[in-house]
């Protein structure tokens, strides 16, 4: 009925222009690539050109953020419609010479579980870029240029099939946040951009670490993920593998303990940057849990699942009751985005198709919404002067529309239905209480009201109540409220039709895991494995 | 009495020991180098000797005289260098104290 | 046009409404208003024709897989029977009455764009309740309508009031899903499946699965939706909307939501768990009546009524429930609770939507004064609707026969004398609370001369507003009479609701009588007519005080809230701060530091130290070299 329509209007088109002649899957790998390379040449272009008019960058910057984001819509069309049984997609490989002896090239494709994150990226890129385009920042062009590194790595990180360049790319993307935190950020941004430089590589190292052994230790002899998938490690190591990668891709994650440099960070970045980051840049360590560490290493992931429980309960309830006693609007952004990592890890925790399936959902539509988040606290710290909730109030009547994007932003990343988030966070409690911990749910569901109390009481601080201090500027202007709504309707989307994105997830993770992962059957005994 | 190689031996070591202890001890720059280069002389001594008495009838053996030739070679090198320095120190503190010449310190 | 179409035209029309209105009006009142509006008439239209004409009163399910992840699939469907057309049809009626209401009640707000969006994104979610086939849907709805209510009751949101009122609302109805997910979850992993159907046949091969723990769970959604004791507090707050809101959402149909969930649902509930269900009904039934006493707003006397008959509604399940599974001889006696509780919940979205309005139309009449002890005179100002207001009244206390309160509290009675004593004569009691105060209400506010200006000033309020008073008064009034109901319709009220016979039937009346007559007799004489102050409040202080201290619920919150809570976020952050970000953090940014301030004391700068280091080296290398290591070093 309602479902298949968007299904099959996508569909239709996808089958349309990928029938036509046999070329199609050369284009649509070509059109992988040029999605990571279109904004790295224009950044490059914009650092190397001489003098240009302040009209010819925003045009440069705009087309390098929109390339990349189209492609990725048409991409995950084409998927869509043409691979409904999951399986990796638009490959292509390029020999690298002297890496070669290693087992690495740049190889790139697309799956069911990378795709949910590759949409995203392209979307809050295009989000990101036209937020910063209008931001009217100093020194436009070298923002442009650091935001278009980014982007580029992004797209790379999610598209990249190699290890190391799923690595590099995620580098890539990671230093411009340091120097955009450094040049632009607000108050305290130097300690704050040495503090997160050296917190994140730590991270890094740790994880480059854990996947050169997990490589050497699997006994692939390519160091991408389709191979490394065939030979599972054997058991011994499995622990200390396991535990590499967890703590290294947790740091880059936020995973608690490892948390305290997020909310600082993502409150003294400039909003794009923030928005980049803890959008899309900071699924890359959960996107690399579910791609190598979960289907390699199955029993080092049951070796580390109790702690992970703690640690993510942590994240949870820790992390959520800090949210509450914020007075700040972006640092409780911050808290709240690493409270919502509780979640997906708990998701990654349950170990079964529909924890890691609704992570998954629940990964895609936090990015958007706190993305979206993030930029209209920017908006509101433009207009009110501050982001301090005490001296913030009654905005609501002197801007409406940003009261009601705001609120609904709000409601999207507290789990409303109507809105993507919420399939997440659903598939993510009906898979706990299948897991073999059943009492973690009661815990986990404490975070719902959690997350009521802090983001209602964000939105009544800021917009209801009496009008307060000083307000610049009108209502959310159009150029503003382009990005805005760009996030939002994607979140309605998702939220009213869910399959547009489950469904490959679905197929993708019952693939990945096909051996690993029990599929957990409803029934009316004590639940039992399947295939 | 025969001279023999322990003689020369003997005098080598006294020179090093002279020159080792000049090194750590002395706190004139020049005068450390002084020491430094009676080491290096106590080393040819010894390498010359080593020649002299094992030498095989019908059979010389150079290799020690041909490593002194290189060590005096390398000494002279060593010396303008090191001079050089010392008198770009002077120029700079107008001392050659050991004590003096800290700034690169921590 | 099949079955299927018509539903999805009633559930989406509302929406599209919504949608249009967000796009094209929302500066646009008269636009807005109009969409609103025609929704709600299609709503009604479509859905007096299925009961009419195109529906034949068999159960219709139809149902489309909306998310498959794993073993867990979400269906999104339909499912249309007795119970939920009855609902559709009270939902339908009594909204497109509001509906026109509001037209005329909100003619002077500024924000009617915004208003009338949410009036129809909260019609949406409310069929959807109604018409949800399985679990997980309705909690998709149950959670929409929460937002529907957190929007409309934060209406004015320059008011302080209006502000903290909807917040409030939303979490406490959050807490309670809290419980109704837990009791979904569980629900789903026990028997497989969450369609209301499916359910029931496996509950019917399988009973022992059944557990009180998951009937518990699932009622705390009704404890939130339906405000039972102790996730009471909302309601009274949410007076701060607008009064259609508090008309449509806060009386007739979100509230009641709970009470229908509970006859969708009706098979997941042990015995034991019905007897909490009773007891938590006749709690909230009788403190709300004590409440009701100290109120001197008109709408806060409203609301509290209206928690006490939901509080009717839900012990009428329970008890209904109990006395069926006991006395289980006639064929629908599975279905008394369900019959005793939509029979209360129907003629209570009558009367007490009427009350709302009413107090509404006085409201707007007074400009906006909602004191009643400054009204008084209004009969003679406001004749329709003093006499509609009149009927409201007589029907909440439920007279005999010209009441249709009084037939459906009638049966809520009758199971609760045949189920449980206590509970019997806790109700009656509370039913002659309920004359009481209403009388006192009533006599205060209607009767006798005007107690202030802008009493002085009122009068008769438009059309718009008057015509639904007189509808919802005249099923008030017949509402107890089937034959105001579509045939398809009759099944629930009529053979659901268990009848009193013979001796019993004398005695309920008799009972009924004597309360409600009685109730408003002592109201006249407490009170007297039109007075200025509370008698009860000068002659008899302490009782009064524990009426007005509601039992300090609202204090226990907020003092947990306050001092509990924030106290506890502050000392985690402070905890996390000092701790992790500080010991762990800083502490190791602190040792990386320290060893090199050790390491940079290598650099003294002395040639001599070099030298020395040098020979030191030196030494080790020739130990090494003489074998001195050989065995440390494998």
């Amino acid at each position: 009925m309602t479902t298949q329509l968007p299904i099959a209007l996508l569909g239709g088109i996808g089958e349309f222009l990928t029938s036509a002649g046999h070329n199609q899957p050369v284009l649509n790998a070509l059109l992988l690539m040029l999605a990571i390379v279109v904004p790295l040449v224009v950044a490059l272009a914009l650092a190397i050109s001489g003098a240009l008019s302040e009209r010819a960058v925003k045009v440069c910057g705009a087309l390098g953020f929109l390339v990349p984001g189209l492609i990725s819509l048409w991409l995950a069309a084409v998927y869509i419609s043409a691979f409904p049984f999951g399986g990796y997609a638009f490959e292509m490989s390029a020999d690298l010479g002297l890496l070669e002896r290693f087992g690495i090239q740049l190889h790139l494709g697309l799956n069911g579980l990378a795709l949910p994150f590759y949409i995203m990226a392209g979307l809050v890129g295009m989000a990101a870029g036209f937020y910063a385009i209008q931001s009217g920042v100093e020194r436009l062009r070298l923002y442009l240029i650091l935001l278009l590194v980014m982007q580029g790595g992004l797209m790379g990180v999610f598209s990249s099939i190699d290890v190391l360049f799923f690595y590099f790319f995620h580098e890539f993307a990671l230093i411009p946040t340091f120097i955009m935190i450094a040049l632009w950020g607000r108050k305290g941004r130097k300690a704050v951009a040495i503090e997160v430089t050296i917190y994140l590589t730590f991270g890094a190292m740790i994880t480059l670490a854990g996947l050169i052994a997990l490589y050497l230790f699997s006994g692939a002899e390519q160091f991408n993920m389709i191979a490394m998938r065939e030979a599972i490690v054997e058991a011994p190591y499995q622990g200390t593998l396991f535990g590499l990668l967890l703590i290294g891709f947790g740091v880059l994650v936020s995973l608690f303990p490892f948390h305290t440099w997020a909310p600082r960070a993502y409150a003294t970045a400039p909003a794009p940057a923030a928005m980049l980051h803890a959008g899309v840049l900071k699924k890359f360590g959960l996107y690399g849990l579910i791609q190598l560490a979960y289907p390699l290493l199955p029993q080092g992931a049951a070796d580390w699942a109790p702690l992970l429980l703690w640690l993510a309960l942590g994240n949870l309830l820790i992390i959520g009751f800090v949210t509450m006693s914020q007075r700040d609007l972006k640092l409780m952004l911050g808290n709240a985005s690493v409270m919502h990592m509780g979640y997906a890890f708990l998701g990654l925790y349950a170990y079964s198709t529909v924890g890691i399936g609704a992570a998954i959902m629940m990964l895609f539509a936090h990015g958007l919404s706190v993305a979206l988040l993030f930029l209209l606290a920017d908006v509101v710290e433009k207009r009110g002067g501050t982001s301090d909730f005490k001296e913030l109030g009654g905005m609501g009547l002197r801007a409406p529309v940003l009261m009601g994007l705001f609120t609904a932003a709000m409601l999207a990343s507290i789990g409303l239905p109507g809105f993507a988030n919420f399939w997440g966070e659903l598939g993510i409690f009906v898979a706990l209480f299948a897991s073999d911990t059943p009492w973690v749910l009661y815990l986990s569901l404490i975070g719902i009201i959690i997350s009521a109390v802090y983001g209602l009481r964000a939105v009544a601080s800021v917009f209801f109540g009496e009008a307060k201090g000083e307000f610049k500027g009108g209502d959310i202007t159009p150029a503003e409220k382009a990005p805005a709504l760009l996030l939002l309707i994607s979140l309605f989307v998702i939220g009213l039709w869910p399959k547009v994105v489950s469904d490959p997830v679905n197929e993708s993770v019952n693939r990945s895991f096909k051996d690993a992962v029990p599929t957990v059957t409803a029934s009316t005994d004590e639940p039992t494995l399947s295939e | 009495m025969i001279i023999g190689l322990e003689h020369y031996f003997f005098v080598s070591v006294l020179l090093f020991a002279i020159g080792f202890f000049g090194v750590l001890l002395r706190k004139n720059t020049l005068v450390v180098f002084m020491c430094l280069e009676l080491m290096l002389s106590a080393s040819i001594l010894a390498l010359i000797a080593f020649s002299r008495y094992h030498t095989t009838p019908g059979q010389g053996l150079m290799e020690g005289n041909i490593f002194v030739l290189f060590i005096i070679a390398i000494a002279a090198c060593e010396v303008a260098v090191g001079l050089s320095i010392i008198v770009a120190l002077w120029r700079r503190n107008q001392t050659v104290e050991l004590s003096e010449i800290n700034e690169l310190k921590h | 046009m099949d079955l299927g179409t018509v539903l999805s035209v009633i559930l989406l029309a509302p929406l599209v409404a919504a949608g249009l209105i967000w796009i094209l009006a929302r500066q646009r009142a008269a636009l807005a208003m109009t969409l609103s509006l025609g929704a709600a008439a299609t709503i009604l239209c479509l859905s007096l024709w299925l009961f009419f004409a195109g529906w034949d009163g068999s159960a219709f399910e139809i149902s489309t897989e909306w998310l498959t992840l794993g073993s867990l699939t979400l269906d999104v469907g339909f499912l249309l029977n007795d119970l939920s057309a009855l609902m559709l049809f009270i939902v339908a009626f009594v909204g497109f009455w509001i509906h026109l209401f509001s037209v005329g009640y909100m003619n002077d707000d500024k924000a009617r764009g915004r208003f009338f969006g949410g009036l129809s994104i909260f019609m949406f979610s409310m069929l959807g309740i109604v018409l949800a086939n399985n679990l997980f849907m309705m909690f998709i709805f149950w959670e929409l309508v929460g937002f529907s209510s957190y929007m409309l009751i934060g209406h004015y949101l320059d008011t302080d009031e209006a502000a903290q009122a909807s917040k409030k609302a939303f979490i406490v109805n959050r807490v309670g899903d809290f419980g109704f997910l837990i009791g979904i979850i569980i629900t789903y992993w026990t028997f497989g499946t969450v369609n209301f159907n499916e359910l029931r046949e496996v509950v019917g091969t399988q009973p022992q699965l059944v557990t009180t723990l998951m009937g518990l769970l699932l009622f705390c959604g009704v404890l939130g939706k339906s405000a039972q004791m102790p996730l009471h507090v909302w309601l009274p707050d949410a007076m701060a909307g607008p009064t259609p809101i508090s008309a449509l959402i806060h009386a007739a149909t979100m509230v009641a939501a709970g009470v229908y969930f509970l006859g969708r649902s009706f098979f997941l509930f042990t015995e034991e768990a019905l007897h909490i269900v009773a007891w938590v009904g006749v709690v909230t039934a009788v403190s709300a009546a004590l409440w009701a006493f100290a109120q001197r707003d008109i709408k806060k006397i409203l609301a509290y009524s209206t928690l006490s008959q939901l509080g009717y509604m839900v012990a009428g399940f329970g008890l209904g429930s109990l006395y069926g599974l006991h006395h289980g001889d006639a064929h629908n006696a599975l279905y008394y609770g369900i019959g005793a509780s939509m029979f209360h919940l129907t003629t209570h979205a009558f009367f007490k939507a009427l009350l709302f309005l009413g107090s509404g139309s006085v409201i707007h009449a007074c400009h906006h004064e909602q004191d009643i002890f400054k009204m008084g005179g209004l009969w003679k100002k406001m004749p329709l609707t003093t006499l509609t207001f009149a009927a409201g009244v007589i029907a909440i206390a439920g007279v005999p026969f010209i009441a249709a309160g009084f037939f459906s509290k009638d049966a809520i009675l009758y199971v609760a004398m045949k189920s449980s004593q206590p509970a019997f004569y806790l109700l009656t009691g509370t039913a002659l609370l309920t004359a009481l105060y209403m009388g006192r209400l009533f006599f205060i506010a209607f009767l006798g001369k005007p107690n202030s200006a802008s009493a002085e000033h009122a009068h008769e309020s438009p059309w718009t507003i008057v015509l639904p008073l007189l509808v919802l008064a005249v099923f008030s009034i017949g509402g107890g009479y089937m034959i105001m109901y579509p045939v398809t319709l009759q099944e629930v009220m009529g053979h659901w609701v268990p009848h009193p016979h013979g001796k019993d039937h004398t005695t309920m009346i008799i009972i009924s009588a004597v309360a409600s007559i009685i109730g408003l007799v002592l109201a006249r004489i407490i009170y007297g007519a039109g007075a200025a102050t509370d008698k009860v409040e000068k002659t008899l202080p302490p009782v009064f005080a524990i009426s007005r201290s509601r039992f300090y619920f609202d204090e226990i919150y907020g003092y947990y809230v306050k001092k509990v809570q924030d106290r506890l976020a502050d000392v985690v952050a402070f905890l996390d701060t000092l701790f992790i970000s500080g010991v762990l953090v800083r502490g190791s940014a602190a040792v990386a530091g320290l060893l090199g301030v050790t390491a940079r004391r290598l650099h003294t700068g002395s040639v001599s130290t070099y030298v020395w280091w040098f020979f030191a080296g030196l030494v080790l290398f020739g130990a090494y070299a003489g074998g001195f290591f050989d065995g440390i070093i494998q």
